[in-house]
């Protein structure tokens, strides 16, 4: 009876030595992330791309939350990267930066991944969103809507953009969408705006209600928490907006055409793939647009039966063109 | 402000029979610790981890090496100076909630000076450290005039003007000084208004010895003084002291006016030795953690460097444990809480007991 307790016990272990062995031969990728806003949109889709790259190919997760105290942000990275465990270390926020330069100063192996930011660092990697072409998919819709006079886009041939500031990235945006009117909604014009900051919802409604008073039909917003105020205007004036970099479809339902998502969770599953499939990630920008599935515009739900078929065929289009580069979308610098 | 000496009450007179009084406050402390480390040990288990690994973690991320040791004193840096800011209010029976607040302005005006004027090296940096105290000062002026002037209640009036330094602190620096291109930030300070750092492998500065050197300095003024007498005086029994002949108003203005000048020292030994420029956000909650420094200490200067140290380390270790541990940082809050609720409590139960014995600590 020991006996065979015994050779069970010799047979497991041996089996456990394998298996061990096994895994070692593949050695589990390690992937830390750190950030201060895991809890919220874009930090939750990073989160979900992480998770999925957990479940799909085994990788060890460590999230670290930098919390709010700059004090802290220094010897958080630090910690990170003294010990070289980890293969990958995803960063999102810009307040942490120059934390994260000096970092990569003191710890120049350690493979840092920041998103959604060009740095000044070459020796770092950056994710960038090709924001103008999401913009330029807006402009398509709301300019091919406006031009067919779909239901709730009766009173005008005009389309409205609220910006944050006036500043270079947002002008992307606003480039990108009057390219896509320009180019598939002949007579259609953009009416654009900048509030000034991106801080201010107050001030994103009343310019909001300023432009729908003008008879614009829908306003694509690229400006932060002042959007926000530009979501709720569309309900309060029974008029549609788009929602930015995160799903906002249900800030309004039924007032929310669409959403230009950044897929955050693309980029970071993507990335991780790649190590694993030994691609591994360089310094140097990475762009993720339409053709790497980065930036994608998501109709919402609860309108989708109010537009016209035509329109969401010739929509496809649009995109594909984007994808095989058939369509270049122009930028701003 | 002088009492002639021969007025002054023996200290026993007014004390309970029984234990010496700082065996007794000693063990009122080591009970709120120890509640706490069991109350996080509890927590800790709940996410499955083990409290042992994780509190060999947290020592070892505090006083693991020098660096982590500097690291640790680093954090308690402006959580002693800010402790002893709301030292000085308590001492006199006041409460100032407002030092996060005159951290903030005091923070600000540092690095305003720090990154709009060329001084030499040395005039530079207390120039900047002047304008912090200055700050800190002004900022709790009108709520110490209301309070000296009408009795308003200064823990409110404190806790109010908290926000609005954040906002306006967030606002110059966002909409007036704001560095192009960069994060909500200021433009960096001149290096010559830098404070010193101690060694290279750490942020370490000698904002540290500044903060030592006010509690051991504030102590000496309350045990050795006359002016600080009678501010101990007021905070033991108000009617006591102004019956001894303290003027309770023009101490009352002037005691806040001193606590809130260290508060804005605290913000700007921060912006001068560590960040080296204004950042919106830059330091959120150090005064309040000066504020329970400073309670769990009961008042006593030398007793905030004790507890901002053991707060210092508490956080320093935080960031080692969420990195190799499962246990969240928030467990340090969940630390801090329990300490909290246990120095309240322990407030109230001495101020139950002494108040039937003619005493009363603290006003609530």
């Amino acid at each position: 009876m020991k006996a065979k307790f015994r050779n069970l016990a010799a047979g497991s272990a041996l089996a456990a030595m394998l298996l061990g062995a096994g895994n070692a031969s593949a050695e589990t990728l390690k992937v830390a992330a750190i950030s201060g806003y895991f809890s919220q949109g874009f930090g939750i889709a990073i989160m979900n791309g992480l998770k999925k790259a957990e479940t799909d190919f085994g990788v060890e997760l460590k999230i670290v939350d930098t919390g709010n105290r700059a004090l802290d942000y220094e010897e958080q990275f630090n910690n990170i990267a003294k010990g070289g465990e980890y293969d990958l270390v995803f960063v999102m926020g810009w307040e942490l930066v120059d934390a994260l330069q000096k970092s990569n100063q003191a710890y120049p192996d350690q493979r840092f991944i920041f998103i959604d930011g060009v740095l000044d660092s070459p020796s770092m990697t950056y994710v960038d969103f090709v924001e103008e072409e999401g913009s330029y998919l807006v402009g398509a819709l709301t300019g091919m809507l406006a031009a067919a006079d779909a239901e709730g886009f009766n009173s005008s041939d005009e389309v409205g953009f609220i910006g944050g500031r006036d500043i270079p990235v947002i002008r992307n945006f606003l480039m990108g969408m009057e390219q896509g009117v320009a180019e598939q909604a002949e007579g259609v014009s953009v009416s654009s705006v900048f509030a000034g900051t991106f801080d201010d919802p107050a001030k994103g409604s009343e310019l909001a209600m300023t432009l729908y008073g003008q008879g614009v039909d829908v306003i694509y917003q690229a400006a932060g928490p002042t959007g926000e105020g530009v979501l709720q205007a569309a309900k309060a004036a029974g008029k549609y907006a788009v929602g930015v970099d995160i799903d906002q479809c249900g800030t309004a339902p039924g007032n929310i055409l669409a959403s230009m998502l950044k897929r955050a969770d693309v980029a970071v599953y993507d990335l991780i793939k790649g190590e694993v499939e030994g691609k591994p990630v360089k310094p140097g920008p990475v762009s993720y647009g339409v053709a790497a599935g980065g930036i994608e515009l998501k109709i919402c739900d609860e309108v989708a039966d109010k537009i016209p078929a035509e329109v969401k065929t010739k929509l496809e289009e649009v995109r594909s063109g984007i994808a095989d580069g058939k369509i270049q979308v122009k930028l701003n610098q | 402000m002088t009492l002639p000496s021969d007025n002054k009450p023996a200290p026993d007179a007014l004390k309970t029979q029984g234990m010496p009084q700082w065996a007794e406050q000693l063990i009122g402390q080591a009970i709120a610790v120890g509640i706490s480390i069991i109350g996080g040990a509890v927590i800790i288990l709940l996410v499955g981890e083990s409290p042992l690994h994780v509190f060999a973690t947290l020592l070892r991320g505090a006083f693991g090496s020098w660096e982590r040791t500097a690291g640790s004193l680093l954090q308690a840096t402006p959580i002693i100076i800010a402790g002893v800011a709301a030292c000085v209010a308590l001492r006199g029976g006041l409460f100032n909630i407002g030092v996060e607040g005159q951290l903030y302005m005091g923070g600000f005006a540092a690095a305003w000076v720090g990154f709009s004027f060329a001084l030499p090296a040395g005039l530079h940096v207390l120039v900047a450290m002047a304008a912090a105290i200055v700050a800190g000062a002004l900022w709790i002026a009108l709520p110490a005039f209301f309070r000296a002037r009408f009795g308003t209640n200064e823990v409110v009036s404190t806790i109010l003007s908290n926000y609005v330094a954040v906002l306006i602190t967030s606002y110059l620096t966002i909409s007036v000084f704001k560095r192009p291109g960069g994060w909500s930030e200021t433009e960096p300070i001149a290096p010559t208004a830098y404070l010193p750092q101690i060694s290279d492998v750490s942020r370490l500065n000698i904002g540290l010895f500044i903060g030592i050197a006010l509690a051991i300095g504030l102590h000496l003024f309350l045990t050795r003084t006359s002016a600080g007498y009678s501010v101990s005086a007021m905070g033991t029994n108000v009617k006591f002291a102004e019956y001894g002949g303290v003027s309770i108003r023009r101490n009352i203005l002037v005691i806040l006016l001193c606590s809130g000048a260290v508060g804005g020292l605290a913000g700007g030994v921060e912006t001068l030795g560590v960040h080296h420029r204004f950042m919106e956000g830059f330091a959120p909650g150090f005064g309040f953690d000066g504020v329970i420094a400073a309670l769990l200490a009961n008042g006593s200067p030398i007793g905030v460097i004790g507890t901002a140290l053991f707060f210092g380390a508490l956080r320093a270790g935080s960031l080692l444990m969420e990195v190799e541990t499962n246990a969240s940082r928030e467990v340090i809050t969940v630390f801090q809480a329990f300490i909290i609720l246990c120095v309240s409590a322990q407030i109230l139960i001495r101020r139950r007991r002494d108040s039937t014995q003619g005493e009363r600590r603290w006003k609530f």
